[in-house]
């Protein structure tokens, strides 16, 4: 369960390619990071993993599922973080999450262990409008897990979080360790903390493959630097 | 994991539509930026026209659908901008469903908006504009208004998720939708006519209801390719 393969994909926006006959795989509960600097095809991978885009050419399998023809039964099996909240600024936090539990047909009980989940509980009833950036974030990541997805795709999970924000949520996101998850950000140190492998884009193409296994810093930091071609970090 | 139940068409079009609602009557936005437009319009109308026209129905029916117009496009411009605001459209997107009940959704609770300002749009007409409405006559025009704002909503949801994402989507949006609901603006006008005249309705309510039902399939077969990226 919550198996990915990545086949020849490419993506192309207007004259731009922003993805190149990228291949790989994920095995199910491995954890994968997807890195490379601006513009290298990140965001643009998330959006063909999670159906919100079709590859122009090649293909993406989850569980079997082609991404394209079989959108609907993957969609089942996502739960979805991007670096925009994906909520309503206007509903509360809990009224978010029923809505979500209601479209997906989860027990609205649920709604409730989430929210404690992500230290929420006692937000519960405060418009998101008037959130702070990290707990719109928690939040974002509570609807993303209300349906006990097998898959998580977090795109820059991290972003415009402050040191404490984010380590909050790298412990909630520790709750989630048995699911199949990608990842991707910026944020070298903590991707080297919470990932198996690293997948390095440079313009659209998959450049590199880095075991993170072995948790070192250090050598994934060189191996990324090497395949972007740069001499140090920014 | 949890096994969770295949998600219902009819489901995800009433709480789309349920959500849109809850959102209006919390923020008010789309209601009363429009309520007190029309009662503007039918002023305007009121100290404009009505002193050089003879036959104050044709005023009154003009007012009428000139506020609907404005008040419609007001409408879609704003559900669009509230799932475009924060991506709450790119979290529907992600439901294991057919997206166009995403659609459907969206044109009842505009549909709804839209109605709901023209009845307050009538209202001001009876009061400022001494129109006068039969009670025989009212549901036939509270049909028509509802059949109207059905058939805007159908294609202003479609044209306003198209032009959100573009530069200039709020110039755009009116100059892509008015051109196109002028045949639901002509059946308006001439059956509200019709009405307060009692002339025969069905030539224009033919036309009407087939707007409606093409419009309305045109936007169920083509929102999934408009809200792909």
């Amino acid at each position: 369960m919550g198996t990915i393969s990545v086949d020849g994909v490419t993506r192309r926006l207007g004259s731009t390619t922003a993805l190149r006959d990228v291949s790989f795989t994920v095995d199910s509960g491995e954890h994968v990071g997807l890195f490379g600097p601006n513009g290298a095809g990140k965001t643009s991978l998330m959006q063909l993993l999670s159906t919100l885009a079709s590859p122009d050419d090649g293909r993406i399998r989850i569980d079997g599922d082609d991404v394209t023809p079989d959108a609907t039964a993957v969609r089942a099996k996502l739960g979805v973080v991007s670096h925009r909240p994906m909520v309503y600024g206007t509903l509360t936090a809990r009224e978010n999450l029923r809505l979500h539990a209601r479209l997906r047909t989860v027990d609205t009980a649920r709604v409730e262990r989430v929210l404690e989940d992500v230290n929420l509980r006692t937000h519960a009833s405060t418009r998101v409008a008037d959130f702070s950036h990290g707990m719109t974030k928690r939040l974002s990541i509570a609807r993303a897990v209300l349906h006990d997805p097998t898959v998580l795709l977090l795109d820059e999970p991290y972003a415009g979080l402050d040191q404490r924000s984010a380590m909050d949520l790298q412990r909630i996101l520790t709750r989630f360790d048995d699911r199949t998850v990608v990842i991707a950000t910026h944020d070298l140190e903590r991707a080297v903390d919470d990932c198996d492998r690293a997948l390095v884009l440079v313009d659209g193409t998959l450049e590199r493959t880095v075991s993170l296994t072995d948790r070192d810093r250090h050598s994934f930091e060189t191996a990324y630097l090497e395949a972007v071609g740069r001499s140090e970090l920014q | 994991m949890t096994d969770s139940t295949p998600v219902s068409y009819w489901r995800t079009v009433f709480e789309v539509a349920r959500k849109d609602l809850r959102i209006e009557l919390r923020s008010k936005q789309v209601l009363n930026t429009a309520a007190v437009f029309a009662l503007l319009v039918v002023i305007i109308f009121a100290f404009s026209f009505a002193r050089t026209f003879a036959n104050i129905d044709v005023v009154a029916s003009g007012a009428l659908w000139v506020a609907f117009v404005f008040a419609g496009t007001f409408s879609v411009s704003q559900s669009v901008a509230v799932e475009e605001a924060d991506a709450g459209l790119d979290s529907l997107l992600l439901v294991p469903v057919d997206r166009s009940a995403i659609y459907v959704g969206k044109v009842v609770s505009n549909t709804a908006f839209t109605a709901a300002v023209a009845v307050i749009t009538l209202g001001c007409i009876i009061v400022f504009l001494d129109f006068t409405v039969l009670p025989s006559t009212t549901p036939l025009l509270l049909l028509v208004i509802a059949l109207a704002a059905f058939g805007f909503a159908a294609t202003g949801v479609l044209i306003a998720t198209i032009t959100a994402r573009a530069r200039l989507s709020d110039l755009l949006l009116p100059l892509l939708l008015v051109p196109l609901v002028i045949p639901v603006l002509l059946a308006g006008v001439e059956l509200t006519r019709a009405i307060s005249e009692g002339l025969p309705l069905w030539r224009w309510f033919r036309l009407l209801l087939a707007y409606d039902g093409v419009l309305f399939l045109i936007g169920i077969a083509l929102f999934e390719y408009v809200v792909e990226r």
